[in-house]
């Protein structure tokens, strides 16, 4: 069940219409969890500063403003807080316009708009601005931040769009690789090949034919792992691949060392876990005597293989 | 106030850094300037980071790798692993008075590299570091660390114990001789596992923490050239003043026995010092190779 995330009426003359806001996209990227490989702990991220690589507790944490390279104006919440939007749980149609009349480049994020409690008014209203061809503008805020909006019909219903403030589009002039397109001239052959082409690849526009192939063999990757593999976690031998030879010739070394010691009556204690400390002295004089020829061939063999 | 020629203002020295033993920064600093003999022959060669208490155990510390900016300008620095494979100055600390310089910020706890900071790439010592998943403590990493000994002792290789000061324990094995820290902790990891197929009740050597319940993690990873542990003789931010203090291994068999927690605050250290000297000073000089395996 799609939650609402924003819940208030349409306002419009002395009209005003309960409604709620619900996502009209929801995002599928495939998002990874960052793991430590040795562990699978998750990795958290700690607020430390840049240049000492300390951590910095929250009590410390300003929001400063970059003015120049390297120099922040501090601006304290506080000072913030008087223009913040107050949440007016309204959204405020200033305007009818043609759909036409919008550029999409203005479109942001498309929330499906329902009625909340009674649906008559909002019906009403959808058949209307359906018949009438037209799109309303108005001004929201959610979550504390002010928008521009775009209502509009479809099928009865209606959708909302955020908007992007006109300030906050980039105006193409400032590219340079499109100076000067406009005094390009094309001959009518041309055109008319080109617009040949267009024509032959013309058709209705059918979301479903485009997929997003990485998303799905990601997701195919990860149910074939999932099921094969399960409780499969990738052991630490991995980022050491040299080990189980060395586990190999440990093994052998500690057997051959245990054997000489059972010929050895001193010494009959070979489980370490558990022992006196007068068998624990023995096996350190005998240790003494054992270890230095098995040092010295151990030396003698990492000399050979270097 | 003067150290080994160097003036040095000493601040807040009334201030109780341990509240639980009303531990003052002028005991901390008493006790890094009487055990720096022993002390700086094992951390001199190295940059080392800090972890301050400017506001006592109690209140949270933070990491300072980077020397510090207002550092005298006697207090040594060398480059060591930083972000992005670049580097970063350490501090060094080559004398009593930047021991002492140190423990006056509150640097509590030393942690050094493996690695002595002219030659990064060499590891002149192997780290097991015993680390206890409660309700398991001393006495498994005691005898975690007996294990290892054994197999050691197996390839002719000696490890010397000491104690993290929080609690479980530490094996060094000392190496001072051409190595890598990636062969040093594959090693590491090899003896790990291989304990740990033998005892898989005791011993684990992944750090899952869900795993670790009543056992001992034996973690090979700080064997990693950016991994810094525990510096010999430093103290630990505890509620308590403890210290990682080198112990003999019949010590370590008695902890093993469940006979002796191996704890030891400031004092009990000063006082062991004098009994034995430096324990630690063989994993200084003693040259080990760790064996390569046939083929």
């Amino acid at each position: 069940m799609p939650r609402p995330v924003w819940s208030g009426t349409i306002s419009f003359g002395l009209v005003s219409i309960p409604v709620k806001l619900f996502h009209a996209v929801s995002r599928k990227n495939v998002s990874f969890n960052q793991l430590d490989d040795r562990s699978m702990s998750r990795i958290r991220l700690k607020k430390v500063a840049a240049d000492t690589g300390e951590d910095v507790p929250d009590e410390h944490i300003v929001k400063g403003y970059e003015v120049t390279k390297g120099e922040y104006v501090v601006v304290d919440p506080d000072e913030l807080e008087p223009f913040i939007p107050s949440a007016t749980k309204a959204i405020d149609l200033e305007e009818f316009v043609d759909l036409a009349d919008i550029d999409p480049v203005f479109y942001d994020t498309p929330y499906i708009v329902a009625p909340d409690k009674s649906a008559k008014p909002y019906v009403l209203l959808a058949k209307a601005m359906e018949e009438a061809g037209k799109v309303a503008v108005g001004t929201f805020v959610m979550r504390s931040k002010q928008y521009v909006a775009a209502v509009r019909p479809i099928d009865g219903r209606l959708m909302l769009s955020t908007m992007a403030f006109a300030d906050e589009v980039v105006d193409p002039a400032g590219i340079d690789e499109l100076d000067g397109i406009g005094d390009i001239t094309v001959t009518k052959k041309e055109l008319a090949m080109a617009e040949q082409l267009v024509e032959s690849l013309a058709g209705d526009f059918e979301p479903e034919r485009f997929r997003d192939s990485y998303r799905e063999q990601v997701l195919e990757l990860i149910e074939k792992k999932a099921a094969g593999e399960t409780f499969e976690t990738p052991e630490p031998a991995a980022a050491a691949p040299k080990v189980v030879d060395l586990m190999a010739a440990l093994e052998a070394s500690v057997k051959a060392a245990k054997e000489a010691r059972g010929r050895h009556p001193a010494a009959v204690q070979a489980v370490p876990a558990r022992r006196s400390k007068a068998a624990a002295q023995a096996e350190d004089d005998e240790d003494e005597a054992e270890a230095r020829p098995a040092k010295k061939a151990a030396r003698s063999r990492a000399r050979k293989s270097a | 106030m003067e150290v080994d020629g160097h003036e040095l203002a000493l601040t807040n020295l009334d201030k109780v850094l341990y509240p639980a033993t009303g531990t003052t920064k002028r005991e901390v600093i008493e006790y890094y300037a009487r055990v720096a003999p022993v002390m700086l022959r094992q951390v001199e060669a190295r940059g080392v980071t800090f972890r301050r208490f400017p506001n006592g155990v109690d209140q949270a510390g933070f990491f300072e790798k980077r020397c510090n900016q207002h550092r005298p300008p006697w207090v040594a620095t060398a480059p060591g692993p930083g972000d992005h494979n670049g580097t970063i100055e350490y501090c060094v600390l080559d004398g009593p008075a930047a021991l002492v310089w140190a423990a006056n910020l509150a640097a509590l706890e030393i942690h050094a590299p493996m690695a002595r900071a002219e030659d990064l790439e060499t590891p002149t010592t192997l780290v097991f570091d015993f680390d206890p998943g409660a309700p398991a403590a001393m006495a498994a990493c005691a005898r975690a660390a007996l294990a290892v000994r054994d197999v050691l002792a197996a390839v002719g290789l000696e490890g010397w114990p000491k104690t993290s000061g929080s609690k479980g324990l530490q094996l060094y094995v000392p190496l001072n001789t051409p190595c890598t820290h990636e062969r040093a902790a594959s090693f590491a990891l090899a003896v790990g596992r291989l304990l740990e197929r033998e005892h898989p009740d005791e011993l684990l050597t992944s750090m899952t923490k869900s795993e670790r319940t009543g056992k001992v993690f034996i973690d090979w990873s700080q064997n990693a050239r950016h991994k810094t542990t525990i510096a010999p003789y430093s103290l630990r931010a505890r509620p308590r003043p403890t210290v990682s203090t080198p112990v003999t291994w019949e010590e370590v068999a008695r902890a093993a026995d469940g006979v002796d927690e191996l704890r030891f605050e400031w004092p009990d250290v000063l006082d062991r010092v004098e009994r034995h000297g430096d324990l630690f000073a063989p994993v200084l000089s003693l040259q080990q190779a760790l064996p390569v395996p046939a083929g």
